[in-house]
C-alpha cells in the first residue's frame, strides 16, 4: 500500500510538473524574462520658453542630480546610520528622510528618491565614498532655471514635484510618481506640450538591480518637450513692470487685432528659482502667507469695481441706442438725490452743465447716473455689459481666470435675494456697486472698441517649436471670442470721446507722451474698504489708426490714497516706451517726469 | 560470509544515491555562479567534502550490525535529546531558528540527526514489546518518544524539521502493526491540528473575510468552554461505553478525542510558532498576499521551474537562479534550479532516482530479517519520502514553505549525513537480510 501511495504522489508531481513546464512553460518563460527586466526611465528634456522675439530663452534646464537609495541593498543594521549620514550631507531634516525611506520600503529593490537638486560636489563626494553609503545611487534630473525673473513669473509659473492629488487625476495621461509638473502659469497650462515623453532603457538585471551585460538591452528614445514661444515681449513686460513700480496692481498690454498679450504684469511677484533651493517648502510657505498674495496673478485672478472706466460701456449704450441727444445738457451740482439717498459727484462743487462729451471727459457721475436711470435702465446697461463680455471669462490661456460680476436684477435676486432698486442702477452706471471686472476683461473691452465690435481670445502662447530644428510646429491663430451687434459708427464716436478724455479731460495733465495719440478712460473706484481705492486707466493708441497698429494698455493699481492716480501715470510711461521704442529709463527721461526722477 | 554480504549490496539504491549527490554538487556549483560565470561561493567544494565524509560514515553504518546499534539506541536517543536542549540555549540562530551548534568553522544541526536517533530508538521500543498487547499503551509510549524531540525542535522554532517526525511515527507504527485506527487517529488529529492552527492566518491573509466561526475557534476566551464541552461529551460517551459496551460510544470518543486534541493543540501550536512561520505555511496557497516577503520565494521558485520548459535552459544558464531571484538556491530551492536548467526531462530523471531509493527502501523493509530492521528501514524510508515530497512540492508551489532540505541534493552537511546514515542503515539491513 505504501508503494501505491508513493507512486501516486510521484505521478501527481510529474503531472503537475508537466503542466508547469510544458503546458504553461512559455508563460513562465515570459514571466522570468519580465522579472529580470528593469525599465530605467530616460528623462525627457522639458521644452524651453521664449518670448515673442524667440532669441533668448526665458527658461532653460540645468543638469542636476537626484539621490536615490535602493533600500534592499542597505544592510538592515546600517540603515539608520545611512539615514543620519544622508541627512547630514544633504542638509535635510532626518524626519524627511525617515518619511521617504520608511520601514515598509526596506525590502524594495526599486530605488527610492531621497532628494533632488543635489549639487555636483555632494554627488562627487558620495561617489568617492561609496562604501560608506551602501545602496545609494543617483540619476540625472534636470532642473528648471528661470532666467527672466520678475513679474513674468506670473505668466511662466514654475514646476515642482507632482503631488499625490495631482497624480490621482493625471495618472491616465502618463504622469508618474516623481515627475515634475507645471504648477502655475504657462508651465501648468502647457505642461503636456513642454514635458515631452520620457524614454526608457530596458535592461536585464539581477535581483539586486545590477545590470547584466549579457542580458538583452533596448532603448526607447525620449521625446523631447516642445519649445514654447510666448506672445509676451520681454522688453514690454519689463517696461510695464517698471512703470507700475512697487505698487500692488496689474498691467495688461495686448494687441487688439489678434488678442496677443505683450505684457501681463502683476505685482507683487515671486522668484520661481527659490523653490528648488528650498526643499522643505519654507519659501513657499512664507509666500503663501504673505498678506499681499504674491501668488495671485491680479491680471486674471482678481476682480475690481471698474469705476469710471465703466462709463465707456455706458457711453456706448447711450450712443448705440440713440437714447438721447449727445448734446443734451445735464446740470451737475456735485450731488443729487434719489428718494432720500444722496449721491455725490467726485468733484465736490460739480461740473456745472455737461453734455455726453464733457461728461465722459470729466467723468461726471451725476450725468451718467441721471441718464443711466432715465434714458437706459438697468436692462439695457446689463445687455451692453454682456456685449462687452463682463461677467464672463475672456478665455485667456492661463489657469485660474475669474469671471467677475456683471449685475442685473435677476442676478441680484439670485445672489442677494433682493430686488433691484434705482440706487443700484446709479451705482452700476458709474462702475460701482456690484460690478467687478478683471484687468484682462477691461483690456478686452478696450480691444473690442478698437476692433469696432470684435473681441479676440487674449492669449499668451504664440508658437510651439521643435526643440532641435527650431521649426514651428504649431502657430496660434487669432480666434474671435465674440462679435457684438453694436454699430460701427458708435465705436467711431466712442473713440473720439476717449480721445477727448486725454485732450480735454481727466487724463490731460497726466498723459504727456508725444510718441502716440492715446485715447482712454480713467477710473478711481472705491473698493468698499476704508482707505482702499483702485486706480484704473484703460487706454489704447494711436487713437485713430487701424486696429493692426493699435496697442491696448490697461493699468490697475490697488491704491492707498485717492489722489496719486498712479494708473494713468504708469500708462503714460508705457505708451512712451512702446511707441518710441524706449526702455523705462529713456521713457522717463523723455517725459521728464519729476515724480519719477525723485524716486531714482 | 563476508563476500556474500558484499555481493548482496543493493547496487541500484547505492547508485541512485551517488548520482543524486553528484547532481547535487553540480547544481550547488551552479547556484553559486553568477550569470557572467564568476563563482561566488565555494559551497560546492564543501559539499564534495561532506559527500566524501558522508560516504565514509555510510560505509561505517553498513559495516556495523544494525542490531548492535539498536541495543545502544536508548543512549543515542537520550544523547540527542540533551544536544537538542543544549541547542535551545547555546545554539546559533540561522534563518530565524536556533538550530545550530557551531563546531570550528562549521555548523552542526542536531535536529537532523535526532530524526535517525528517534527512528533507532522507536524501532527498539516497538521490537521490545510484543504486538497486540495493549495497543493503546504501546501507541502512547511510542507517541511520547517522538513527541519529546519534536517539541524540542518546535521550540527552536524549526517547524519543518519537527513535522518530519510525524510521518516517521505514522509509518513505523503502521509497520509495527499498531491498529490502523490509532494510526488514522494520529493522522487525522495532526491534520486537523494544522488546519485549526492556520485557520486565523488563512482568514486574515487569504480569505480576507471575517467569519464568526473562525473567531470563536481561535479566540482563547472561548477555548475553556469549548474544551470543557468536548471533555463533557467524551466523559459522557465513556460512561455510556462502560455501561452498555456499544460500539458507537467508542467511535464517539474516538472522533471527539481527535477534535479535542487538535483544538487544544492548535493553541499550543500558535503559541510556539511565530506569526511569520504560520504565514509561510499557507502563503503557497496565494503567494500574492506577500509578494516581497514569504510569497517571493514561491513566486520566484514557480517561475524558475515553469520557465525551464521541456529541456531546460542548460546547466549554468538559468536566469532566475543566476540573476539571484531565487532565494536559498543551494539549500531549500535546489530543485528549482535543476528544473530551470534541466527542464522537465531532468526533473523526471530526479524523480526516477528518488523513486528507486524509496522503492528499494520499501523492498528492504519487506525483506528485512527481523522486526527491528523493518521498523528502522520503514522509518528511514518515511523520512526520506517526506523530505522529498515536501521539498519538491514547495519548489513547485503546491506545498507549504517549511525549510526542509532536499536529501542528497541540497547543500548542507547535517542533512546529507542524516540521509547517508539512513541509506547506510538500509544497506546494512539489506546485506544482512539472510544472516541469522
Amino acid at each position: 500500500m505504501l508503494m501505491i501511495i508513493i507512486a501516486a504522489v510521484f505521478s501527481t508531481y510529474a503531472v503537475y510538473l508537466f503542466s508547469l513546464q510544458i503546458i504553461k512553460g512559455l508563460e513562465y518563460q515570459d514571466r522570468a524574462r519580465l522579472v529580470s527586466q528593469r525599465i530605467v526611465p530616460v528623462p525627457s528634456q522639458r521644452g524651453e520658453i521664449y518670448d515673442r522675439n524667440a532669441d533668448v530663452p526665458l527658461v532653460i534646464n540645468i543638469d542636476s542630480y537626484a539621490i536615490d537609495v535602493i533600500p534592499a541593498e542597505v544592510p538592515r543594521e546600517k540603515i539608520d546610520t545611512l539615514k543620519t549620514e544622508l541627512a547630514k550631507i544633504l542638509k535635510m531634516p532626518l524626519d524627511e528622510i525617515q518619511q521617504r525611506l520608511s520601514f515598509d520600503k526596506y525590502h524594495l529593490y526599486q530605488s527610492v528618491e531621497i532628494a533632488h537638486k543635489v549639487p555636483d560636489d555632494i554627488i562627487f563626494y558620495i561617489a568617492e565614498h561609496l562604501d560608506e553609503y551602501p545602496g545609494v545611487t543617483w540619476h540625472k534630473k534636470p532642473i528648471r532655471s528661470y532666467l527672466e525673473t520678475g513679474s513674468i513669473a506670473h505668466v511662466i509659473g514654475y514646476v515642482n514635484d507632482i503631488t499625490t492629488e495631482e497624480l490621482q487625476v493625471l495618472y491616465n495621461k502618463g504622469y508618474k510618481p516623481g515627475d515634475v509638473i507645471g504648477k502655475r502659469g504657462v508651465e501648468k497650462k502647457y505642461d503636456m506640450v513642454l514635458r515631452g515623453k520620457d524614454g526608457a532603457r530596458y535592461r536585464t538585471v539581477d535581483v539586486r538591480g545590477r545590470g547584466i551585460e549579457s542580458g538583452a538591452q533596448s532603448t526607447i528614445e525620449p521625446e523631447l518637450g516642445m519649445d514654447v514661444v510666448l506672445t509676451i515681449d520681454r522688453n514690454v513686460q519689463r517696461l510695464a513692470e517698471q512703470a507700475l513700480g512697487d505698487r500692488i496692481g496689474s498691467v495688461v498690454v495686448l494687441k487688439p487685432d489678434t488678442g496677443e498679450i505683450l505684457a501681463l504684469v502683476s505685482y507683487p511677484w515671486y522668484d520661481p528659482n527659490l523653490f528648488y533651493q528650498d526643499r522643505q517648502g519654507l519659501e513657499f510657505a512664507r509666500l503663501s502667507l504673505d498678506p499681499s498674495y504674491p501668488f495671485l496673478n491680479r491680471a486674471i485672478q482678481s476682480s475690481y469695481p471698474p469705476a469710471s472706466t465703466f462709463k465707456l460701456i455706458m457711453t456706448t449704450a447711450l450712443i448705440d441706442e440713440k437714447a438721447l441727444d449727445p448734446e443734451m445738457i445735464v446740470e451737475c451740482n456735485g450731488f443729487h438725490w434719489l428718494g432720500d439717498r444722496k449721491f455725490d459727484c467726485w468733484l465736490e462743487n460739480g461740473h456745472g452743465e455737461v453734455n455726453l462729451f464733457s461728461a465722459l471727459a470729466q467723468s461726471c457721475n451725476i450725468y451718467f447716473q441721471t441718464v443711466g436711470l432715465e434714458y437706459l435702465g438697468i436692462d439695457i446697461i446689463s445687455d451692453y455689459m454682456h456685449q462687452f463680455g463682463l461677467g464672463e471669462k475672456t478665455g485667456v490661456d492661463l489657469a485660474g481666470e475669474v469671471t467677475g460680476i456683471a449685475p442685473s436684477p435677476i442676478w441680484k435676486e439670485k445672489a442677494k435675494n433682493q430686488n433691484w432698486v434705482g440706487g443700484d442702477t446709479y451705482n452700476t452706471a458709474i462702475g460701482q456697486g456690484f460690478t467687478v471686472v478683471t484687468p484682462i476683461q477691461l483690456a478686452n473691452v478696450v480691444a473690442m472698441i478698437v476692433n469696432d465690435g470684435v473681441a479676440y481670445y487674449p492669449h499668451i502662447l504664440k508658437e510651439i517649436r521643435d526643440p532641435v530644428s527650431g521649426e514651428i510646429v504649431d502657430s496660434i491663430e487669432p480666434r474671435v471670442l465674440r462679435t457684438s451687434t453694436i454699430q460701427k459708427s458708435t465705436f467711431n464716436d466712442l473713440k473720439a470721446l476717449m480721445r477727448g478724455v486725454i485732450t480735454d479731460g481727466t487724463a490731460k495733465v497726466v498723459i504727456t507722451t508725444d510718441a502716440v495719440e492715446v485715447a482712454g478712460k480713467t477710473g478711481t473706484g472705491e473698493v468698499g474698504l476704508e482707505e482702499h481705492w483702485d486706480s484704473w486707466f484703460a487706454a489704447y493708441g494711436p487713437y485713430d489708426a487701424p486696429a493692426e497698429k493699435a496697442i491696448v494698455v490697461v493699468v490697475l493699481v490697488e491704491a492707498v490714497n485717492e489722489w496719486e492716480w498712479w494708473a494713468p501715470k504708469a500708462a503714460n510711461v508705457i505708451f512712451q516706451g512702446l511707441f518710441a521704442g524706449q526702455d523705462y529709463e529713456e521713457a522717463v527721461d523723455t517725459l521728464n517726469l519729476w515724480y519719477l526722477r525723485n524716486q531714482r | 560470509m563476508r563476500s556474500r554480504s558484499l555481493f548482496g549490496f543493493d547496487i541500484s539504491l547505492m547508485l541512485s544515491t551517488l548520482v543524486l549527490m553528484v547532481i547535487g554538487v553540480l547544481f550547488i556549483y551552479s547556484s553559486g555562479v553568477t550569470s557572467s560565470g564568476v563563482a561566488l561561493s565555494n559551497e560546492y567544494l564543501k559539499q564534495i567534502i561532506w559527500v566524501a565524509l558522508g560516504l565514509a560514515i555510510m560505509v561505517a553504518f553498513v559495516l556495523t550490525n544494525y542490531y548492535r546499534i539498536g541495543e545502544f539506541s536508548i543512549y543515542i536517543y537520550l544523547a540527542f535529546l540533551c544536544l537538542l536542549v543544549f541547542t535551545l540555549f547555546f545554539g546559533k540562530v540561522v534563518n530565524g531558528a536556533r538550530s545550530w551548534i557551531p563546531i570550528f568553522a562549521f555548523g552542526f544541526q542536531p535536529s537532523e540527526f535526532a530524526k535517525v536517533a528517534t527512528i533507532l530508538y522507536l524501532a527498539h521500543y516497538f521490537e521490545g514489546i510484543r504486538p497486540g498487547t495493549n495497543d493503546i499503551q504501546r501507541f502512547s509510549v511510542a507517541f511520547f518518544i517522538v513527541l519529546v524531540p519534536m517539541i524540542l525542535i518546535l521550540l527552536q522554532p524549526d517547524m519543518g524539521t519537527a513535522l518530519v517526525f510525524i510521518p516517521i511515527f505514522l509509518i513505523m507504527s503502521y509497520i509495527a502493526g499498531i491498529k490502523s485506527r490509532y494510526v488514522a487517529f494520529s493522522f487525522l488529529a495532526g491534520a486537523l491540528l494544522i488546519f485549526l492552527s492556520v485557520l486565523p492566518a488563512w482568514e486574515e491573509y487569504i480569505a480576507g473575510t471575517e467569519s464568526i466561526v473562525v473567531d470563536i475557534l481561535s479566540s482563547p476566551s472561548y477555548s475553556s468552554y469549548i474544551l470543557g464541552m468536548l471533555g463533557v461529551i467524551i466523559g459522557l460517551s465513556s460512561i455510556g461505553y462502560y455501561m452498555w459496551r456499544r460500539k458507537y460510544f467508542y467511535w464517539l470518543i474516538y472522533s471527539f478525542a481527535i477534535v479535542l486534541g487538535s483544538y487544544g493543540g492548535s493553541f499550543v501550536f500558535r503559541a510556539l510558532l511565530k506569526d511569520y512561520q504560520i504565514k509561510r505555511l499557507i502563503v503557497f496557497l496565494k503567494p500574492g498576499i506577500d509578494p516581497q516577503g514569504a510569497g517571493w520565494n514561491v513566486i520566484q521558485s514557480v517561475t524558475a521551474v515553469g520557465s525551464g520548459g521541456l529541456l531546460g535552459k542548460g546547466w549554468l544558464n538559468g536566469t532566475q537562479s543566476h540573476y539571484r531571484y531565487l532565494p536559498q538556491q543551494s539549500t531549500d530551492f535546489i530543485f528549482s534550479i535543476i528544473a530551470e536548467e534541466w527542464g522537465f526531462i531532468g526533473s523526471v530523471f530526479i524523480f526516477v532516482l528518488f523513486m528507486v531509493i524509496i522503492f528499494r527502501g520499501l523492498v528492504i523493509v519487506m525483506s528485512a530479517r527481523d522486526d527491528y530492521a523493518s521498523y528502522v528501514a520503514g522509518g528511514v524510508v518515511g523520512m526520506i519520502a517526506f523530505h522529498i515530497f515536501i521539498n519538491i512540492g514547495m519548489a513547485m508551489g503546491i506545498m507549504p514553505i517549511t525549510g526542509i532540505p532536499l536529501f542528497f541534493l541540497s547543500y548542507g552537511g547535517s542533512s546529507l549525513w542524516t540521509a547517508l546514515i539512513g541509506i547506510g542503515l538500509l544497506l546494512s539491513i539489506h546485506i544482512r537480510r539472510y544472516r541469522y
